[in-house]
């Protein structure tokens, strides 16, 4: 087992109505319950924050700093058999339609 | 959490748009967008947070809260502190004092605005339609798209651009007052009664009421009520809706199939709804004012206290009809006055009046005029002629519904 990160980028969950996110919540829990001990974590991320580019640029905070498909809107942490189980675990997400997802290995040994 | 789909359900929809009206007053409506944008974090916040911890005590206040903090953020980001409508938020300060749009006769307020700003005349119908269902209302984009017979990125364009307009025009978000009130009452009133048509006859899909748009149209409607208490023309509104209202139950089958008029369990009607309706057409009739409103209302009330099909008054119903053909003459009352012919002098008549509607370009592609020839056909015995025109009316219905119940005549 090796663990990946599922990182979800784009807006979508911005449209949907109140039902619809209602059904959207429902389905991510049971995909988690489903995962089991393969989903380790999971945390959506707040829209603005800040931007450090370098030690002298300036700080940016007037964010979002990208088009709305390229916005970071969370990330699951799961760990899978292979790349080929990560990536079929991010095809069974829910929330793969609502935005776009990166999966994406974590280096073994980790940084110490 | 899935026994409280509903009830979450319920709550979102009606806070979104109180929240939506509270925030969009407090930054401008050149910022209605992000008015939104911050009442969806926080339901997104919100359920997050209750499927893991359960619902609180009291979900509208949690809700409230934290809009409020996210709105106060904002307006700390982007310092959009001068020139909103409120004037009071200088300084750091006075950021306490928002507190006072939280409370509930402002928040009514703010709806109120809200339905004005939705309903502004610069708009058109279909897109005043779009924003109330979208930000009073708390509809979904796709949700808009299928109520208004559309694609998601035309109601998504549709709805840019009309909050464009809002912002371009810097529309003052306000209740109209003086000489102006009238005439942005009636497009605010026209916009729920279109609103209420839709739910009402669903042309799509496959459910025949969209009992939400309905209730909707209703919740705004008392809210326009409460605070214009003397307009008659509200009232009448009111009441037709009351009076459509109160037949929901008996107008579908277990399965969602259309049960005719005629053949409705008059009992399963709601006897409160239809008193509620009597009171606000009584009220209504204070005042000289006649509009169509209180016509259709006066034709749903009649058929709303006949105790049978049978016994109904359809002299009064005929006459209502008449004047409502004098005020706005359309082909669809004469369709009406045609059909109710057939109640005052028999099928014969009423399928000449019908036969002669043919020629009409509003009717030609209406599936109710053929309908209505078939089915009386069919009762006078001419099962032939009869199927030919319910196939005709076949080729014209959308709505899965009407489809099925015209099939079930013809097989």
């Amino acid at each position: 087992m090796r663990e990946y990160l599922l990182i979800l980028k784009g807006d979508g969950m911005k449209n949907l109505s109140p039902s619809e996110l209602q059904g959207m919540f429902q389905d991510y829990q049971s995909w988690v319950e489903k995962l089991g001990e393969k989903y380790l974590g999971g945390q959506r991320l707040e829209e603005n924050g800040a931007l450090l580019k370098s030690q002298e640029a300036e700080i940016l905070t007037d964010g979002p700093f990208l088009e709305a498909k390229e916005i970071i809107a969370g990330y699951f942490l799961i760990q899978a058999e292979s790349l080929e189980d990560a990536i079929q675990i991010g095809k069974s997400s829910p929330h793969l339609g609502l935005y776009q997802i990166e999966v994406r290995p974590l280096v073994w040994p980790k940084m110490k | 959490m899935e026994n409280n789909v509903h009830l979450i359900d319920q709550l979102f929809r009606t806070e979104y748009g109180k929240l939506v009206s509270t925030l969009t007053r407090l930054f401008g409506t050149a910022h209605i967008q992000l008015a939104e944008d911050v009442v969806q974090d926080a339901l997104i916040a919100a359920l997050d947070k209750w499927s893991v911890e359960g619902i609180p005590k009291n979900p509208s206040a949690w809700l409230m809260q934290v809009a409020k903090r996210k709105a106060l953020n904002e307006l700390k980001r982007n310092q959009m502190m001068l020139g909103h409508e409120l004037g009071i938020a200088n300084s750091q300060n006075d950021l306490d004092q928002i507190g006072t749009v939280f409370m509930p006769n402002e928040i009514e307020d703010s709806q109120l605005r809200m339905i004005f700003t939705c309903c502004h005349p610069a708009l058109n119908t279909e897109s005043q339609i779009a924003l109330t269902l979208k930000t009073l209302c708390g509809f979904g984009i796709q949700e808009v798209a299928n109520a208004l017979l559309s694609s998601k990125s035309t109601i998504n364009k549709r709805l840019f651009r009309a909050k464009e307009a809002l912002r371009k025009m810097n529309a003052p978000f306000t209740i109209p007052s003086g000489a102006e009130l009238n005439s942005r009452l009636q497009s605010v009133t026209t916009t729920l009664y279109l609103l209420f048509n839709e739910g009402y006859n669903a042309s799509s899909g496959d459910n025949i009421i969209q009992k939400e748009f309905c209730l909707e149209a209703l919740r705004l409607c008392k809210l326009l009520e409460k605070r214009f208490t003397k307009n008659p023309e509200i009232r009448a509104l009111l009441a037709l809706m009351c009076f459509h209202v109160s037949r929901f139950d008996a107008r579908l089958d277990t399965q969602g199939g259309i049960i005719i008029f005629e053949e409705q369990d008059r009992s399963l009607w709601n006897k409160k709804l239809i008193q509620k309706g009597m009171q606000y057409l009584q009220a209504s009739m204070n005042e000289t004012k006649l509009t169509s409103y209180h016509l259709e209302a006066g034709i749903a009330g009649q058929h709303c206290i006949a105790e049978s099909f049978e016994k109904t008054d359809w002299k009064s119903i005929y006459a209502n009809y008449q004047l409502l053909e004098k005020l706005k003459p359309s082909p669809i009352i004469r369709l009406n006055l045609a059909i109710i012919q057939s109640k005052l002098t028999g099928l014969e008549s009423s399928l000449a009046l019908l036969g002669d509607l043919e020629s009409s370009d509003v009717l030609n592609n209406y599936h109710l005029l053929p309908a209505t020839q078939g089915i009386f056909l069919l009762k006078l015995g001419q099962e032939e002629l009869g199927k030919s025109y319910l196939q005709k009316a076949l080729k014209m219905a959308t709505s899965k519904r009407e489809r099925d119940y015209i099939k079930s005549l013809i097989h």
